[in-house]
């Protein structure tokens, strides 16, 4: 479904990802974790095809296209979507509208009839009440206000109605607390399916008891320098990342 | 009676001023066109006109041609589809029995066309006519006033609320030798003691020639009288429009206007409003989308005459290609207006680096216990919201668009009739180039 491979990428003159590869096969779930600042969320934003980043090499391949290439739009309607570390509030476009939208542009690429506000209504109903969110935040300008939680919630919230195929999550699980981290960890298992994939960011090996993955890969200063199963992420929570980086350091087993 | 005017060259070839055709209003008439003539078309270099160059007038022909078919499914947009509504048209400046809606039978409503009211209420229209506008400050309004062959007059009874929207539709058509369509418009308006209602102006060109709409409106606001007035400017790309709008509040009224512009090739909008009484509510807030090579000039000037007046006033521009936008905004803070509460703001969305904005707001204040802000801002769009509607697959040109309906939404959105509200959004989409 999706495969990275060897891509480099800078931002402002300095380099980010330095090589970095990595596949993902229709339904699978990869975790992926790494320390403050070493370009997960960068590497999140070049998937979704945020613009403020140079390619400087490599390639990545989505069911067959040139990832790279497409607009954003374009990708979210090829099944791309990214539940962002930080949700952006638009100050007076309503929820519902923004939703609404959205989901028939995605529908419309999809070659799938749109839906009128009634039938949208019927349409997230469910996925709504599945997430625990109230109905008068549909109403309300997308994310103006929010709590923390609440942006995170209605990220996943988001997604459900969405129904992508490759599902990237940065750090969907920092600022919830324990009941909601189980709410949206729900959500998402609900969107599990053979045809599905997933690519979690995280840095707490707990969302991972949840959301259970098949991988598990460390990103270090714009690679991926080790992956694994669970047990990869249970030994950081145990030891953190010096060990990997002293591993690194004396060109042991990378 | 001054009917002998002191210089017969008229700056703008083909335009007249013609006394035998004035009947009582002879002598107000001339002495108005007379100050147009002695002031001429106002060059740049006049700090009114300082980025709103209107001299390409004085070489253009212009007529004012006769009240040519217009079918009535040319006007839909300009009727708001089905909004339920009291409408009366003009074409080029000549009263359309076919496009107005029936004027009567509305309880407290008098609306007729100004020959008409001059046959019947002579010696009201001669007390009110002409008393609000300054031909020596507003030339245009001068040339308005000794040129426009009809208008509208208007009075709602005191105490009276009239609950479907009084509609003035003013369409300039093309001239079929390419002159250029002159046309204007005159309004006067008294709202009663107590009475309520709301006035829309809509002005619209039909087929691609050159116009100039040069339109004047006087209104009087009778103690605790209400107006909602909203104007909109959906002329054709070939058309100058240039409008005076003169407000006398009394006492304990309330008036509230919303400008909306997204025609023109040049528009200029001079709002006055004299606020003479104490406890007196005015809201003057406008929109203004355009792009390509389009102007939009709002001048405003609020008179704060009495104490314990509040105002607000909202302009917001998005400016795309390479437009200008102007806006002037004076306020003036009487000595006695103590306890004023005056608030006024001008936001711009640049939607093309060609584009520009030149903003001055004017506060003057001659009291001392009184609360008077401004503030200005001028940016591109935000990024970050584009992208994340993108990322949920909302297309660039259409999350864009979104974000400008949203800043405009804060003034469309005051505007207290549903289907028009709607409307104004659809021309918005529509001016945006998506659906
Ligand atoms: N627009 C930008 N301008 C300058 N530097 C940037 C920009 N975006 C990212 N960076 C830098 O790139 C590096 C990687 O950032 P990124 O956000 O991808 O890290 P991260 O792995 O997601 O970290 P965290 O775990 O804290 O979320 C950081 O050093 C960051 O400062
Ligand atoms: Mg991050």
């Amino acid at each position: 479904m999706l495969r990275i491979d060897q891509l480099k990428a800078d931002v402002e003159n300095k380099q980010i990802l330095k090589g970095l590869s990595l596949e993902v096969k229709p339904g699978e779930v990869h975790a992926i974790m790494g320390p403050n600042g070493s370009g997960k969320s960068t590497l999140a934003s070049i998937l979704a095809g945020r613009d403020a980043y140079e390619i400087t090499g490599g390639s990545v391949d989505f069911d067959g296209q040139d990832l790279l290439e497409m607009a954003p739009d374009e990708r979210a309607h090829a099944g791309l979507f990214l539940a962002f570390q930080y949700p952006v509030e638009i100050p007076g476009v309503s929820n519902a509208y923004f939703l609404r939208q959205a989901l028939n542009s995605v529908r419309k690429a999809r070659g799938e009839a749109e839906l009128d506000s009634l039938q949208f209504m019927n349409f997230i109903k469910e996925k709504i009440k599945m997430l625990e969110l109230d109905q008068t935040m549909l109403q309300r300008s997308v994310n103006e206000g929010f709590s923390g939680g609440e942006k995170k919630r209605n990220e996943i919230f988001q997604m459900a109605v969405l129904e992508p195929k490759l599902c990237i999550l940065d750090e969907t699980d920092s600022g919830l607390d324990i009941d909601a981290l189980k709410t949206v960890a729900d959500g998402v298992n609900a969107l599990r399916s053979p045809e599905r994939s997933f690519v979690v960011i995280t840095h707490y090996q707990r969302l991972l008891n949840y959301i259970v993955p098949d991988f598990v890969h460390i990103l270090m200063e714009g690679r991926i320098v080790r992956s694994g199963g669970r047990e990869l992420a249970l030994e950081l929570e145990e030891k953190g990342y010096g060990w990997i980086e002293e591993e690194l350091a004396t060109g042991g087993r990378a | 009676m001054a009917t002998s005017l002191k210089s017969n060259s008229a700056p703008l070839a083909g335009l007249e001023f013609d006394p035998s055709a004035c009947g009582v209003l002879t002598a107000v008439r001339a002495e108005a066109y007379q100050a147009f003539l002695d002031r001429g078309v106002p060059t740049t270099k006049d700090e009114e006109y300082k980025y709103t160059p209107v001299t390409d007038l004085a070489d253009r022909y212009f007529v004012q041609g006769g009240p040519v078919p217009v079918p009535e499914s040319a006007i839909t947009e300009w009727i708001y589809g089905d909004l339920d509504q009291i409408r009366i048209v003009f074409v080029n400046g000549h009263f359309s029995e076919e496009l107005t809606t029936s004027l009567r039978g509305v309880e407290g409503l008098e609306i007729r066309t100004l020959s008409c009211a001059l046959g019947g209420r002579q010696e009201i229209i001669e007390d009110l006519f002409g008393k609000l506008v300054k031909p020596q400050q507003f030339p245009f309004a001068g040339l308005n006033t000794g040129t426009f062959k009809e208008g509208t007059y208007i009075r709602i009874s005191a105490n009276t609320k009239i609950e479907k929207p009084i509609h003035i539709l003013n369409i300039a058509t093309a001239d079929a030798n390419g002159a250029t369509q002159y046309v204007a418009p005159r309004t006067l308006v008294v709202v009663e003691g107590g009475a309520d209602a709301t006035l829309i102006e809509t002005f619209a060109t039909y087929g691609d020639g050159p116009s100039f709409t040069n339109a004047v409106t006087e209104i009087h606001i009778e103690p605790n009288g209400h107006l909602q007035l909203v104007k909109v400017q959906q002329e054709g790309l070939k058309s100058h429009h240039i409008a005076n709008t003169e407000v006398h509040q009394a006492p304990d009224s309330a008036f509230n206007h919303y400008s909306v512009t997204f025609g023109g090739k040049l528009t200029r909008n001079d709002l006055n409003v004299f606020l003479d009484g104490q406890n007196i509510h005015t809201r003057m807030d406008g929109i203004v989308v355009i792009d390509g090579e389009q102007l939009a000039d709002n001048h405003t000037r609020l008179d704060h005459a009495y104490a314990n007046c509040n105002s607000f006033e909202v302009y917001k521009h998005v400016l795309g290609g390479e437009s200008t936008g102007v806006f002037n905004g004076k306020i003036f803070v009487h000595q006695d207006a103590q306890k004023t509460d005056a608030k006024q703001t001008n936001n711009t969305i640049l939607l093309s680096g060609k584009a520009t904005m030149n903003s001055k707001p004017q506060l003057e204040i001659f009291a001392d216990d009184v609360k008077c802000t401004h503030g200005a801002t001028v940016g591109y769009l935000d990024r970050d919201p584009v992208f994340y509607m993108q990322a949920r697959g909302i297309p660039k040109a259409q999350a864009e668009a979104l974000m400008v309906y949203a800043f405009a939404a804060e003034v469309l959105e005051k505007i207290t009739v549903p289907g028009l509200v709607e409307s104004l959004e659809a021309m918005l989409f529509a001016k945006l180039n998506v659906q």
